[in-house]
């Protein structure tokens, strides 16, 4: 309980962990969206360029 | 001949797959790193004699500061390039730090006011260290609402990269903002150069954290690296190669 309760401070200490770990989580999420999307899109034009290389 | 090695490095497919390759490398060791420093700097390390347990902020805060200047040096120094040398890998680069940057500058900037409130009575001065930061936000999201009103990734990119190199001058400020302006903000908490200003014990988890974050930073550069590469290639028999399964 004296730990979650961070000397009085669980109202700043708290929120401002969980802002920091879900900034991180979204970059995760970002970072492979993108790369899956970079590659859906690769192939789509693939199938539609043909072979010019 | 010297320059081989750069051309190579230069070269889509190969960055591509060397990127892909090298991405569980920074991103493991950034996690049990991350890990490592929230239990240091949450658990392990003591409460501060001044501010209790409310400058634990510090393990989140100085970390994504840290990364919000490192990610926007990252991003101007490889828009340089690719503008000088027409790079594309290098732009792609550049465009890959945005993001990154500019969510990591929104962490700063949160977990700085909050760290403010209890300890300054306010959430937001317009002090000249959290001004400057600010003003990397609006850099970070004017970069790339610049790249996004061009359907050209090309010119995105050139256009794009003028303000990033611009920008830069913005860096130093942020930096040095504690020490050239009467600033409400706390001096630096790591002095690089010189003894340090916090007992190991406390020291320890902040540095863990720093190569922690600095680790992240790689691996989503990378991810988002190849997404972009890919992005700019019309060329069709490597990409065959790169998404051969």
């Amino acid at each position: 309980m004296a730990f979650l309760d961070m000397g009085g401070y669980w109202a700043y200490v708290w929120p401002a962990y969980a802002v920091t770990l879900v900034v991180m989580a979204l970059n995760i999420i970002w970072a492979r969206q993108l790369l899956k999307r970079s590659r859906k899109e690769a192939l789509r034009r693939l199938s539609i360029g043909g072979n010019q290389t | 001949m010297a320059w081989t090695w750069f051309h190579r490095l230069a070269s889509p497919p190969h960055i591509y797959r060397v990127a892909g390759r090298l991405t569980p490398w920074f991103a493991w060791p950034a996690a049990l790193l991350i890990v490592a420093g929230l239990i240091g700097g949450l658990v392990l390390a003591p409460p501060d004699y001044q501010q209790g347990d409310g400058y634990r902020i510090l393990y989140v805060h100085v970390p994504s500061a840290w990364l919000s200047l490192m990610a926007y040096t990252t991003l101007a120094v490889a828009a340089g390039v690719g503008l000088i040398w027409r790079m594309k890998v290098a732009h792609a680069v550049a465009a890959s730090c945005a993001p990154i940057g500019a969510s990591f500058t929104f962490a700063a900037l949160v977990t700085g006011s909050l760290w403010g409130k209890p300890m300054w009575g306010t959430y937001w001065q317009w002090d000249p260290r959290l001004t400057s930061e600010l003003i990397l936000l609006f850099l970070y999201l004017g970069y790339m609402g610049l790249r996004s009103a061009f359907d050209d990734v090309q010119r995105a990119d050139r256009v794009s990269a003028v303000l990033a190199v611009v920008g830069v001058v913005n860096v130093p400020i942020i930096h040095y903002s504690v020490i050239w302006w009467n600033s409400l903000h706390q001096g630096p908490s790591v002095m690089m150069l010189g003894k340090p200003t916090m007992p190991p014990s406390m020291l320890i988890p902040l540095l863990i954290m720093f190569v922690g974050f600095t680790l992240f930073f790689g691996a989503l550069l990378l991810v988002r690296l190849r997404g972009e590469v890919l992005g700019r290639e019309r060329t069709a028999s490597w990409i065959r190669e790169a998404l051969r399964p």
